[in-house]
């Protein structure tokens, strides 16, 4: 190593993730033919597939940098998405994201482009994902089921690694509060035809107590280990393969005590999660038109639970999800006014889980797909896109789902966008196959839509139901929940040093499941299911601005307005058949003006960042604003309005501070949560105030030419 | 706990119009008539005393009965006599005929508002208990309550009218506003010993059709 030439590389403050990306040498021909494209400009890919120069782009995206990662501190997904205009974090099963008003279901989360597995009750945690290797993270917003099938309802979360060829290590250490600590190792090695490339996290912290002299943590002790690898082959000018092998591993413990009449019981519970995921990818360039690009990707994910309490037999639970897909996908580019893309896809999908009856076998669904699209700019000024997905799926009712986008260019600093898109999101495994008792507490049972009448009459004929409840005769083949989305909006800048966007946005769900009670045991513990039952909408408005008041300073905020409503209670209100209470406890009728529509969303949710930046040198504030959100029907009509429990509203400011000491060290500190705001019950994750120090080193060598 | 009885005792001091009937071995609850209203408060429906072998929190196990008429509750003694019109334990309530009682009780739930019920037919609405199923449904989101699991708490439904129909065949409309020690539910966070200790007592109102 030491007759090589290092050249110390700054990446932490000044790799804009656009100015190094990459390009292939198929890449680079294939956008040769798309005139004037400037490299320095950011590029996007989750909004139609293909690359786009984000102005082009008809789908408004929002990119999250690698630098504005670095500069939050961030160490998971969920502490940078938690700080975008429009993403509500919930907590539950883990942390979700909720998008334009919809639940963490219906939000697909990727990496590179393939997604991710292993929901708990429709939640994907955000902190399975460390971003120490992210090049970038894509968003869009309402519905893209037309591209990505299922669970792309309210939108799409796309995180791009960073596959940049040189040959660097990169290394960072955090400590902080709760003795916190994550380690990055970041390697890169390029060599002719050869990138190859290692990222290591690991984050390890022992959790906190909220509550005092309480024994169990509210966010339990916890090692994650993440270890990412890519390697990519230029086998000719016109060929590249890449493979991607990612491994992540976490292992929770808790500790809970229950007391009961001065007795106290002590539990101990261990948590293992492990997701691997491999990616193997062809990208093949037949002429200067045309590029067609095979991917595989398998990926597997594992959950283990056990509770061990002492004098009692240990509870286990067991969840196994496998997902494998194999896709093509061909672009063909005809002229400057026409290019299409068409893919064509197969999965096999299966979940193994002890809480489905015979646990040793893996319940599966397969699906075929198709998906084409086309991008036509009949004058320069407009850009329209029309495609369409159809999923044919083995267990349950096909899903078709179009989308029609438009963006014109009113002058150069002013633009349109308008889209209207059919999002689905299928039944899961859960729905399905589901055969639960919690025999803890008291006996009640989850059946899946396709297990419920076979267990019931089953039960029946042996003498173990008391009665049928009406629903169970609605009980038949699950359908896929589905969204229409309209999204217009506008984009103004009116210089380089200010962006304005705003956009509206309205989505009709129909089919949503619901849990029903369809039975009763004999001994009188509940039986429930799953139905197509309720429809609802969310509509918003939401708003960005930055300003960049000197080539240092800079401000941006964000802001969204949200409603949403159940559209079957909003009937019920309309027909006065809903009451609340009155001040004495007694019942009145409730108005509509009362209704407050789905719970746990706040109606008003802001940021704000001030940042300020020299060579080596920054610092900036940032602040989440989240307005009360209802949490408990208090009044018991079964419905949420202004009579029920609401959490607060809330600001958390967060602030960093980095400096660059020499070519490969830096130095980060940082306090979260700065006036260590704390709401135990409804933001069991937000911890008190927390500090935390960041050492970054890099050394890079320049690439032989 | 503080605000519960900080509130009742205001109560009871501004209205004038109202009696108080102390009872000593069923703890102290309170009856007030206004306008042929009969409201009553803290109306302890077998509360819990401690736990099961199983850790099932218990109480008792016996009712309190109560006399729609009399305004006042009948002692256990008379629970096989015609004395009573309805009897409370946990969740669960019982009018005096079927399997609960001699008398010619009954009673079905209405959907709707207290002040607009003027009158019923009995004879086509009226079920009468038969043991384990009652007239008034027990159950979550069943009859006249809903049980949320997660934060342990019973709160009546807002717009269920009990329409009862006593031992002597008399008719009454009751709504119950609240399950908790002077009609205040605890919050979804109070500790689980709040939330044991200040459940079962009845807080309602009725009037005679």
């Amino acid at each position: 190593m030491k007759g090589l030439k290092y050249h110390f590389f700054v990446i932490l403050l000044f790799a804009s993730s656009t100015a190094t990306y990459a390009q292939t040498a198929a890449d680079t021909s294939y956008h040769a033919h798309l005139k004037q494209y400037n490299i320095k400009e950011e590029t996007v890919v989750t909004a139609t597939r293909t690359e786009r120069k984000l102005s082009n782009v008809a789908i408004p995206t929002k990119i999250i940098t690698q630098k504005s990662i670095k500069q939050a501190g961030s160490m998971r997904l969920s502490d940078i998405l938690q700080e975008q205009s429009g993403l509500f974090l919930t907590s539950g099963f883990g942390t979700g994201v909720q998008m334009q008003g919809l639940n963490p279901d219906y939000t697909l989360i990727m990496i590179n482009g393939e997604p991710l597995v292993g929901r708990t009750s429709g939640v994907l945690d955000l902190n399975r994902l460390a971003v120490g290797n992210i090049k970038k993270i894509e968003i869009v917003k309402g519905p893209s089921s037309s591209l990505y099938g299922s669970e792309a309802m309210a939108g799409v979360i796309n995180i791009i690694t960073d596959q940049t060829p040189n040959n660097k290590l990169a290394a960072s250490l955090r400590y902080g509060t709760y003795n916190t600590k994550d380690f990055n190792c970041n390697t890169t090695f390029s060599k002719g035809k050869f990138t190859f490339s290692h990222f290591l996290n690991s984050y390890q912290s022992d959790g906190f107590s909220i509550r005092p002299y309480a024994v169990e943590r509210t966010v339990a002790p916890i090692w994650r280990l993440t270890n990412q690898f890519h390697t990519s082959y230029q086998a000719s000018a016109k060929t590249k393969i890449d493979i991607d092998l990612r491994y992540a591993y976490e292992h929770i413990q808790n500790e809970i005590a229950v007391t009961n009449n001065g007795i106290i019981t002590y539990s101990k519970g261990n948590e293992y999660h492990k997701d691997f995921n491999l990616n193997p990818v062809i990208t093949h360039l037949f002429s200067n038109k045309l590029k067609s690009t095979l991917r595989l990707y398998a990926t597997n994910y594992n959950a283990d639970q056990n509770l061990n309490t002492s004098g009692n037999s240990i509870y286990d639970d067991q969840l196994n999800h496998q997902f494998v897909r194999v896709e093509n996908q061909t672009d063909y580019y005809l002229n400057d006014q026409i290019s299409f893309n068409t893919g064509i896809g197969y999965v096999q999908e299966g979940v193994k889980s002890n809480r489905y009856e015979l646990n040793s076998a893996r319940r599966t669904n397969n699906i075929n797909y198709v998906f084409a699209q086309t991008e036509i700019k009949p004058i320069e000024k407009l850009t329209i896109i029309v495609g369409f997905r159809y999923d044919n799926n083995q267990l349950f009712a096909a899903a078709f789902s179009p989308k029609i986008a438009a963006m014109y260019k009113a002058t150069e600093h002013l633009k349109f966008n308008a889209s209207i898109g059919r999002g689905f999101k299928a039944p899961d495994f859960r729905q399905l196959y589901l055969n639960f008792t919690n025999t803890a507490a008291g006996g009640y049972s989850v059946f899946g839509a396709l297990e419920a009448q076979k267990q019931i009459d089953f039960l029946q004929n042996i003498g173990q139901i008391l009665s049928i409840e009406s629903d169970y005769y609605k009980l038949k083949e699950l359908h896929p929940e589905y969204a229409t989305g309209i999204n217009f909006g506008l984009q103004y800048n009116p210089n380089q040093q200010i962006q304005f966007d705003l956009s509206f946005f309205r989505n009709d769900v129909e089919n949503l499941i619901d849990t029903r009670l369809v039975a009763y045991h004999k001994s009188g513990a509940q039986i429930f299911s799953y139905l197509n039952l309720k429809n609802a909408y969310t509509q918003g408005i939401e708003s960005q601005m930055s300003v960049k008041i000197t080539p240092q300073f800079a401000v941006s905020a964000g802001y969204q307005y949200l409603l949403t409503a159940d559209k079957d209670q909003v009937k019920e209100i309309e027909a006065g058949r809903v009451y609340t209470i009155d001040a004495s406890g007694f019942a009145r009728l409730m108005r509509l003006d009362e209704y407050i529509g789905l719970p746990n969303r706040s109606k008003h949710m802001a940021n704000f960042k001030l940042s300020y930046e020299n060579e080596n040198f920054f610092t900036n504030l940032r602040i989440i604003y989240r307005s009360k959100w209802a949490v408990s029907d208090k009044d018991g009509n079964g419905l949420y309005n202004s009579n029920d429990g609401f959490a607060n509203a809330f600001a958390q400011i967060n602030i960093a501070a980095g400096k660059q000491f020499s070519k490969q060290f830096r130095a980060q500190i940082g306090c979260d949560n700065i006036g260590n705001y704390i709401d135990m019950a409804n933001l069991p994750n937000l911890a008190g105030r927390t500090f935390y120090t960041t050492l970054s080193f890099q050394f890079n060598q320049k690439n032989k030419k | 706990m503080a605000m519960a009885i900080v509130a009742s005792s205001f109560y009871a001091c501004t209205d004038n119009t109202k009696s108080i009937i102390d009872t000593s071995n069923n703890g102290s609850y309170k009856v007030y008539t206004l306008n042929d209203v009969t409201e009553v408060q803290n109306l302890i429906a077998d509360t819990i005393i401690g736990t099961s072998a199983q850790g099932q929190p218990v109480g008792t196990g016996h009712f309190t009965f109560f006399s729609l008429k009399n305004r006042a509750m009948v002692p256990l003694t008379d629970s096989a006599t015609s004395n009573w019109d309805v009897a409370f334990r946990g969740t669960t309530i019982l009018t005096n005929a079927g399997t609960s009682g001699p008398g010619m009780g009954g009673a079905y739930m209405h959907v709707g508002l207290f002040a607009d019920v003027i009158s019923f037919n009995a004879d086509s609405t009226i079920r009468t208990d038969a043991a384990p199923v009652y007239a008034i449904k027990t159950g979550s989101n069943k009859g006249w309550y809903i049980y949320d699991g997660p934060n342990n708490l019973v709160t009546p439904i807002p717009g269920r009218v009990l329409m009862i129909r006593g031992a002597d065949s008399k008719l009454y409309k009751l709504e119950i506003n609240n399950y908790y020690k002077g009609g205040v539910t605890p919050l979804t966070t109070a500790t689980s010993a709040i939330k044991l200790s200040t459940q079962r007592y009845y807080n309602f109102r009725y009037k005679a059709l």
